[in-house]
């Protein structure tokens, strides 16, 4: 029976709180996932390192139309690293999200509302995303120390890419049937994404194709901010333009996916349920 | 039974189709329960029961025909839906924010009845069947739903737990809940007030039922 709300007693626990909390949860305890980033990161580190060594490396600022001349192997850094983040961030938002989507349709129907449930798993989202990027930044001082700011322009990258590839993995987690599709998908686009944007061995390099992949805009942003000391703005909204598109495809498929299909009506009349 | 003492249906589904493709499942289903009614809807497997199930619970859009709900609703599914990273005490949290609950009071009572308490700090990945069911019963039983539907429920569970089942379902019914539940196999016919076999699609009652609590299905 239906109580007016001025009546209801207080709930005991706030939907989006809790929700924020069970989220990140979810999205933390992908072991695999913590293994990668313990080890994979910094032994990925060292093989690209050793595979790219100090060759002086062209790399086109597309914004000012500079060319840089830097030392190939820190730019190998800051790809490695990037791809880092593409794999490791999309493996743990796909995972977490495909595991809980039958469990949140069920949430909603027990009367969380989506909205809430939204904002609580793109905030998650974010926060797992951005400890990852924090995590890669970190791992990288061993083997390269850019001036502060250089870190700071290779970390919001990092932050970037992780938030476009956390969004992605959100998409997929929603959209795909088998975990084997969702999973391919996140390593296979990560890995061409970022190395086309280094110009090693790359017969791509600095063409304007590469302006159309996700990582065009973090990886310009980490690179000019860490070699030429210019903060490319626009190329690092240009990344958070691709994490914002991604998260609203995902967001739209998820709400679609976990509606509850019951129309309430006023208290006391019967519920008609759709046909 | 004379009009005016019949009591409101607090359930009612009228002439339910529903197909997957070209294949008719449910061909004009209809059910009718008050509150205080068990009902078993029974059925070979593939015979369209938690087609049914989920047509009741709105959980799945119907091709025609109509569903009405008066009150509250408690749906449990077949195969548990559960989240395998959270523990027991954390589904009751996240279930009692979703149905805004004061307490979690009714929440540890029913894991105290169905006998589970032990597993309260346990995550729901590393816990038996038999537990996991436990849970998923207690969650759509959480809000103390008007229309609980249940879906195969007591599967898995070992006879002191099919036995406390039971005295849960009574409690229930004593306090006016309606139930329908939906199985294959009826052990006990005697204890519910309706048998509806679905076949073809349709629902028709069973003349063993017992009497007194008529309901057309």
């Amino acid at each position: 029976m239906s109580v007016p709300d001025a009546l209801r007693p207080r709930p005991l626990y706030g939907q989006f709180p809790t929700a924020l909390r069970f989220c990140v949860r979810d999205q933390t305890r992908n072991r695999l996932a913590a293994l990668l980033l313990v080890l994979f990161v910094p032994a990925w580190y060292l093989m690209m390192d050793a595979l790219a060594g100090d060759t002086p490396l062209d790399f086109k600022l597309y914004a000012t139309g500079r060319v840089l001349h830097v030392d190939g192997g820190h730019l190998t850094l800051i790809s490695a690293g990037l791809n880092s983040v593409t794999m490791i961030a999309g493996f743990v938002v796909f995972d977490a999200v495909r595991k809980a989507l039958a469990f949140d349709r069920r949430l909603v129907f027990a009367g969380y509302r989506q909205s809430t449930l939204i904002g609580a798993k793109s905030l998650a989202v974010a926060v797992v995303a951005s400890g990852i990027a924090l995590y890669t930044a970190l791992a990288m001082l061993p083997f390269w120390r850019p001036d502060p700011g250089g870190w700071f322009a290779v970390l919001a990258g990092f932050t970037a890419i992780a938030l476009t590839y956390g969004a992605l993995g959100l998409l997929l987690g929603v959209l795909v049937k088998h975990d084997l599709e969702g999973f391919f998908l996140i390593i296979m686009g990560g890995l061409m994404d970022t190395f086309l944007q280094n110009p090693l061995g790359n017969p791509l390099a600095n063409k304007p194709v590469l302006e159309w992949f996700p990582s065009f805009g973090p990886m310009q942003f980490a690179v000019g901010g860490s070699f030429g000391n210019t903060a490319l703005w626009s190329h690092l909204a240009l990344g958070l333009g691709w994490a914002a598109a991604f998260a609203a495809i995902g967001l739209v498929i998820f709400r679609i996916r976990t509606r509850n299909r019951t129309r309430r009506q006023a208290r006391r009349d019967p519920v008609l349920l759709p046909k | 039974m004379a009009p005016g003492s019949t009591p409101a249906p607090v359930l009612q589904a009228h002439d339910i189709h529903k197909s997957y493709g070209r294949h008719p499942v449910l061909r004009g289903a209809d059910l009718t329960v008050t509150p205080g009614q068990l009902v078993a809807v029974v059925g070979e497997n593939g015979a369209g029961k938690s087609t049914l199930l989920k047509a009741l619970a709105g959980t799945l859009p119907v091709d025609s025909g109509e569903v009405a709900l008066t009150g509250t609703l408690g749906h449990c599914p077949q195969d548990p839906v559960l989240n395998a990273s959270l523990t027991v005490e954390q589904h009751l949290h996240y279930f009692a924010a979703a149905h805004r609950l004061p307490d979690l009071d009714r929440g540890r009572e029913l894991v105290d009845l169905l006998g589970y308490e032990r597993y309260l700090a346990s995550v729901a990945g590393e816990l038996s069947g038999g537990t996991r069911q436990k849970l998923n019963l207690t969650l759509a039983l959480l809000h103390d739903p008007d229309v609980l539907l249940l879906d195969e429920p007591y599967q898995g569970f070992d006879w002191d737990t099919y036995l406390r089942f039971w005295d849960l379902v009574e409690g229930l019914r004593a306090r006016g809940k309606a139930i329908v539940v939906i199985t294959h196999l009826v052990f006990e016919q005697d204890r519910f007030d309706l048998l509806a076999d679905l076949t073809d699609g349709r629902l028709t009652p069973r003349t063993t039922s017992k009497e007194g609590h008529h309901v057309g299905a």
